[in-house]
């Protein structure tokens, strides 16, 4: 979680790109959230358009994950208003979100432990899953068919993510850079119209690190998927972004087109900011 | 070798077991099974519906606790309830037992929702001892409804009949108990692959995942206390139609020990270990009894004064040492056994 400072690439350029007028697929506006007295959000709004890949970045603790689980209803907002596809969905329980085909990966894994990779996949299947409970109890026919249909999907992405070695290994047992992987194609397999990334990369070095990069510009291409990406690397957020919001103490510091952004002063001097605490903290401690 | 089948169709992925042995063994085991009156005495036959019981309460209980996650200790309570409900239909209502028995499931299913609704914010400890005090409720509700239950008296099972056959003694019973297990495995593992038996998993896994996946914890959660004690009840009435008699003595704490110690026996969540575990446990005071009778004099009643307390250390000693050297169970010992002949004499 070692944030990449960022790269002052010259100066910004001078017409400022505008976003392409699309359809709004998530807009929260004024989010506030507090745990006990420390104030993670302040008032908060932001907005993610449809087909876009927006990058979310800021400092360690400056409100990111804490946003995302207002978004996907994990933590309820205490004040403002959050509406996906134009519908209301402020204080939506997790599961009604994830049925409004939202998906999300986590920072720290949150995989199946006592299943198999295969397993762990299919149960993003979940939210198309629909045999009665009477239909399961006996297994007619077209329980059967629907089975095979999801087994489809799943194959497919597993394809996809280059996970057919691994299919059928208990997911505890594989490295980390796979760990997360399978993480990323259970969300996918879900076949989400928005897909929420916290820290896709973290932990990887530079080559799985790129091939993750060409999975999620990927699934974009071919799915038409909205993505909103957590992330520390700030190349890939330069890279992979076409729109990039900064947080820094749970309000917005800037927010632009990647290159602009992450150069705007206010960036640069609250990571300077967190390098210079750092810097003190070992002075300290040495 | 068995291992690294090449799976070539979506067809076998989803199929329950893709080996022909496999359903070979499964055959011959069915021949086994209803040939059996013909080929043990009635003594034996009452053991194994014992035991058959005991494997419909322990394949239920692996859904709730094995699968979900969600530590029940009111196994007793649930099985008194199906025997009850059993027993006051046939006997007091004199309803017949192609519907007392369903009945006797969905009564345990309707008073599981009451426990379960409180219960849906706790866990492991907690949970367990919400259970436990839920099973107390229940003797004591038993003993006091007295119009219902015949309070202490207890209550007699009678006239269960099907297609003109007592089925509360002999081989008619003994066809009945087998209709019932068959009918309760097939349905676990028929749900364990389906979207309810993967959520119920997940769940045990990772609550805050499976909500990001979708899954509507309150419901599952719900769902599986309530599929469980169904067949817990069903488990409950088999026993009434075979005891003949119930009263609270029945039902108490150590039932609910011995079907933990089943699941955990034969490894905690797999339908397959369920089955095992119940059919060992179930053999076990047999096999202690006679394993008794061959180390003291003929004439000690060692065996029978203490058989309570011995069933009671058994349990005990099974659930410390599996779970803490073998947690994964008998089946994970035959899985490990397997993967090494498989592979034998190459250590891969
Ligand atoms: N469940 C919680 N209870 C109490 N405090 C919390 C909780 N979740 C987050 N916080 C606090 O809220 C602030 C924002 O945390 P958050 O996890 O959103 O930061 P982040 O931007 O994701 O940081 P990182 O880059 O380290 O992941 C931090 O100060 C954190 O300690
Ligand atoms: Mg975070």
């Amino acid at each position: 979680m070692i944030a990449t400072p960022p790269v002052a690439s010259g100066p910004a350029p001078s017409a400022i790109a505008s976003r392409p007028d699309r359809p709004v697929v998530l807009s929260c506006q004024g989010i506030e959230r507090s745990f006990g007295g420390l104030r993670a959000l302040k008032g908060v709004s932001l907005e993610v358009r449809e087909g876009e890949i927006l990058g979310l970045v800021g400092p360690n603790g400056s409100g990111k994950t804490t946003m995302v689980n207002v978004v996907t209803g994990f933590y309820p907002p205490q004040g403002g208003r959050i509406t996906l596809y134009g519908d209301d969905v402020t204080g939506l329980a997790p599961h009604r979100v994830a049925q409004r085909r939202v998906a999300r990966t986590f920072q720290n894994l949150a995989l199946f432990k006592g299943m198999s990779v295969l397993d762990n996949i299919l149960i993003g299947r979940h939210v198309h899953m629909r045999p009665s409970a009477l239909g399961a109890l006996f297994y007619w026919w077209w329980a059967e068919r629907e089975e095979l249909a999801h087994r489809r999907v799943v194959e497919d992405v597993i394809e996809f993510m280059q996970l057919q070695d691994i299919r059928d290994e208990p997911v505890e047992v594989i490295p980390l850079g796979l760990q997360k992987r399978v993480e990323l194609a259970r969300a996918l397999v879900s076949e989400p119209r928005f897909l929420i990334l916290d820290e896709p990369m973290a932990g990887m070095n530079q080559e799985e690190k790129e091939y993750i990069a060409r999975f999620i510009l990927d699934a974009r291409e071919a799915r038409g998927v909205t993505i909103l990406i957590i992330e520390h690397h700030m190349d890939v957020v330069t890279a992979i972004c076409d729109h990039v919001v900064v947080l820094s103490y749970g309000e917005i510091i800037a927010e632009g087109p990647p290159a602009e952004a992450i150069a705007h002063p206010s960036v640069v001097s609250a990571y300077l900011g967190e390098r210079a605490a750092k810097r003190q903290r070992g002075g300290a401690a040495a | 070798m068995r291992t690294g089948h090449l799976k070539t169709s979506p067809g076998q992925l989803v199929a329950l077991s893709d080996s022909p042995a496999v359903w070979a063994w499964v055959g011959a085991l069915a021949v086994g099974l209803i040939l059996l009156p013909y080929l043990v005495g009635n003594y034996m036959l009452t053991l194994v519906v014992s035991a058959m019981a005991a494997v419909i309460g322990a394949v239920a209980l692996n859904m709730l606790t094995g699968q979900t996650g969600l530590i029940s200790l009111g196994q007793s309570g649930f099985l008194a309830v199906g025997a009850y409900a059993n027993a006051i239909l046939l006997s007091d209502y004199g309803l017949p037992v192609w519907l007392t028995l369903p009945a006797a499931g969905l009564t345990a299913t309707g008073i599981s929702l009451i426990v379960g609704v409180p219960s849906l914010r706790l866990k492991g400890l907690y949970l367990a001892i919400t259970t436990l005090a839920f099973s107390f409720i229940i003797s004591h509700i038993i003993l006091y409804s007295e119009g219902l239950t015949h309070g202490p008296n207890g209550i007699f099972v009678k006239g269960a009949r099907l297609f003109g056959y007592d089925v509360q003694r002999g081989w008619p019973l003994y066809y009945l108990a087998l209709a019932l297990t068959a009918g309760t495995i097939l349905a676990a593992l028929n749900l364990t692959r389906t979207r309810i038996g993967r959520a119920w998993i997940a769940i045990r896994d990772h609550d805050i995942a499976a909500r990001a996946m979708g899954i509507d914890l309150v419901r599952y959660k719900l769902l599986a206390f309530a599929v469980s004690s169904f067949f817990v009840g069903i488990a409950g009435a088999l026993m009434s139609l075979q005891l003949r008699f119930v009263n609270v003595d029945v039902f108490g704490l150590i039932l609910s020990i011995e079907a933990l110690a089943m699941i955990i026996l034969g490894g905690m969540g797999s339908v397959a270990g369920a089955v095992l575990g119940a059919i060992f446990l179930s053999f076990l005071p047999e096999v202690l009894r006679i394993g008794f009778s061959l180390v003291t004099d003929p004439n000690s009643t060692f065996y029978t004064n203490y058989v309570y307390e011995i069933r009671g250390i058994a349990y005990g000693l099974v659930i410390v040492v599996f779970l803490r050297f073998k947690p994964d169970g008998l089946v994970g010992m035959w899985r490990d056994a397997k993967k090494y002949w498989s592979n034998w004499p190459l250590a891969y």
